[in-house]
């Protein structure tokens, strides 16, 4: 105790031995070792560290502190404290430490030298606390957070199985999907070709364009790797290099501007059918016994949605042989409706102006 | 429609319809057939005894996705050219099995036509003209 110390103690109106009173009366156990006594001998403690041990004062007095070591002690740590000791350093420290009764318990301490008034250490004091339960909550803390993650790893493993499940699935299914098409078509074409020149062989014909149109339209939406977009170009620029290999091009001009327009793919049907159905009755019935012509087709997208415009300069819809009733033009009708689009056919003067509006979703 | 010069084919395909219609049209477009085949054994002996030009190579066979085993060995043979031709490209090993390309189920007239044309140019020595169409993409290296 320093004379700064006794002067506070003095104007507080307190004496020395006040402190004797407080420390045998603390909940936190205490002990105070003689440092120039024979190996560091317990010289008091109080009734917080009697009742913390199980040892009783006679059985603590004039021995080590040691005594409260044992197996699981870590020796890294009593090392530790004893170096502190030896220099007179203070320190704080956890050790496993055993009561009278065998019974272990994590002892948190701090140690601190005292020294005598000719500044010489004299004597060593420890506070002391036992963080078992906090140790014990720790490990246990420990163990539900293994478990945790033992558990998401599990979930994960079960989904990421699952997607993978998923993913062939899709394949198997696309792979089928694809296969059956080639047969729809191969068996349309086979039956055709069988089929005396005519009426009924056009039919067959012509639905095996349509079920090709429907195919590309397919084989779009799965190779892009995204399942759910379609690209309106991609698409027009594949049908159109079908349609056009079927004609004469120094008779016919096909010419297209579409804008590169991702729809959703319930959409890439109906919309592969109506484009297919629209260009083609341009080039077949526009241009009748060798008439030259010209057919374009734009697409872009605005505040209305999808705009699609195919013009041709060709004989006009009232000289065409197209019945306005017949199954192309009624199929391009119920076609727009399904899609809750708007569609005009006009007389271009010359030729036919076919003005398609189609509402695109916010996500589209 | 012709090609020249015409092309000996072998169809290698399970799908009786889908083979017939692509004999047809191979057919059409002047090609000479020598044969269809719709296992993995027939496959092979019919490239054996034919040596055909072209190959064209279903991945799904009679007995199974064994079309890159049979890929591979027709391929083996430098007077066949093998194309793959299936909705199931995913199924092509990273080397094509020594396949110049494939082209993608379903096909149209136009892309089987133009694949041949390109096949022809090259077993030609010339640089084929035009780009591959969009249903036929080329094995990497090529």
């Amino acid at each position: 105790m320093t004379d700064d110390d006794r002067r506070a103690l003095r104007e507080a109106g307190l004496g020395e031995d006040m402190f004797a009173s407080a420390f045998g009366a603390s909940p936190t156990p205490m002990v105070v070792t003689d440092a120039r006594g024979s190996d560091n001998p317990i010289v008091w403690v109080n009734d917080a560290f009697v009742a913390l041990t199980g040892y009783t004062r006679a059985e603590l007095y004039g021995r080590n502190c040691r005594m409260l070591q044992g197996q699981g002690t870590d020796p890294g740590e009593i090392r530790r404290m004893r170096d502190a000791v030896a220099t007179s350093k203070k320190i704080a420290c956890e050790l496993f430490n055993y009561r009278k009764d065998g019974s272990a318990f994590w002892n948190a301490m701090t140690i601190c030298p005292v020294r005598d008034e000719g500044g010489a250490v004299a004597w060593f004091f420890a506070a002391q606390a036992d963080m078992t339960d906090k140790r014990r909550s720790e490990q246990a803390m420990r163990g539900t957070n293994d478990e945790l993650e033992r558990l998401v790893d599990a979930r994960t493993a079960d989904l990421q199985a699952a997607l993978e499940q998923k993913t062939a699935l899709l394949h198997e299914v696309d792979h089928r999907v694809k296969n059956n098409l080639q047969v729809i078509s191969s068996l349309m074409l086979l039956k055709a070709r069988r089929t005396p020149e005519g009426e009924a062989r056009d039919a067959l014909q012509s639905m095996a364009e349509r079920v090709g149109a429907l195919s590309t339209a397919h084989r779009m939406l799965y190779s892009a790797g995204d399942v759910t977009r379609f690209d309106l170009r991609e698409f027009a620029a594949d049908f159109l290099a079908d349609l056009t290999a079927g004609i004469d091009p120094d008779r016919t001009t096909v010419e297209a501007e579409v804008d590169s327009i991702a729809v959703s793919a319930a959409m890439a049907a109906p919309l592969a059918l109506m484009m297919h159905e629209l260009a083609t009755n341009a080039v077949r019935h526009a241009f009748p016994n060798g008439r030259s012509g010209r057919v374009s087709i734009t697409a872009r997208r605005d505040d209305g949605g999808l705009r699609l415009l195919i013009q041709d300069d060709g004989v006009g819809i009232a000289a065409g042989p197209v019945n306005p009733a017949g199954f192309g033009h009624s199929l391009v009708e119920m076609v727009v409706r399904q899609l809750r689009g708007t569609i005009a056919w006009n007389e271009a003067m010359p030729g036919t102006r076919v003005e398609i509006t189609i509402p695109l979703d916010r996500a589209n | 429609m012709t090609a020249e010069p015409a092309l000996r084919i072998l169809v290698v395909e399970d799908e009786v319809l889908i083979a017939l219609e692509l004999t047809y049209l191979l057919e059409d477009l002047g090609h000479v057939m020598v044969g269809v085949a719709a296992s993995s054994s027939e496959a092979i002996a019919l490239g054996a005894s034919t040596a055909p030009d072209v190959a064209l190579v279903d991945i799904h066979l009679v007995d199974g996705p064994t079309g890159v085993e049979v890929a591979r060995v027709l391929s083996a043979d430098p007077r066949t050219t093998v194309l793959f031709m299936t909705a199931n490209s995913k199924r092509i090993p990273e080397d094509f099995a020594g396949a110049l390309g494939v082209i993608a189920k379903p096909y149209s007239e136009r892309v089987v036509a133009s694949a041949l044309t390109y096949v022809a140019e090259r077993r030609a020595g010339r640089a084929p003209a035009t780009d591959t169409p969009d249903g036929f993409q080329l094995a990497p290296l090529n």
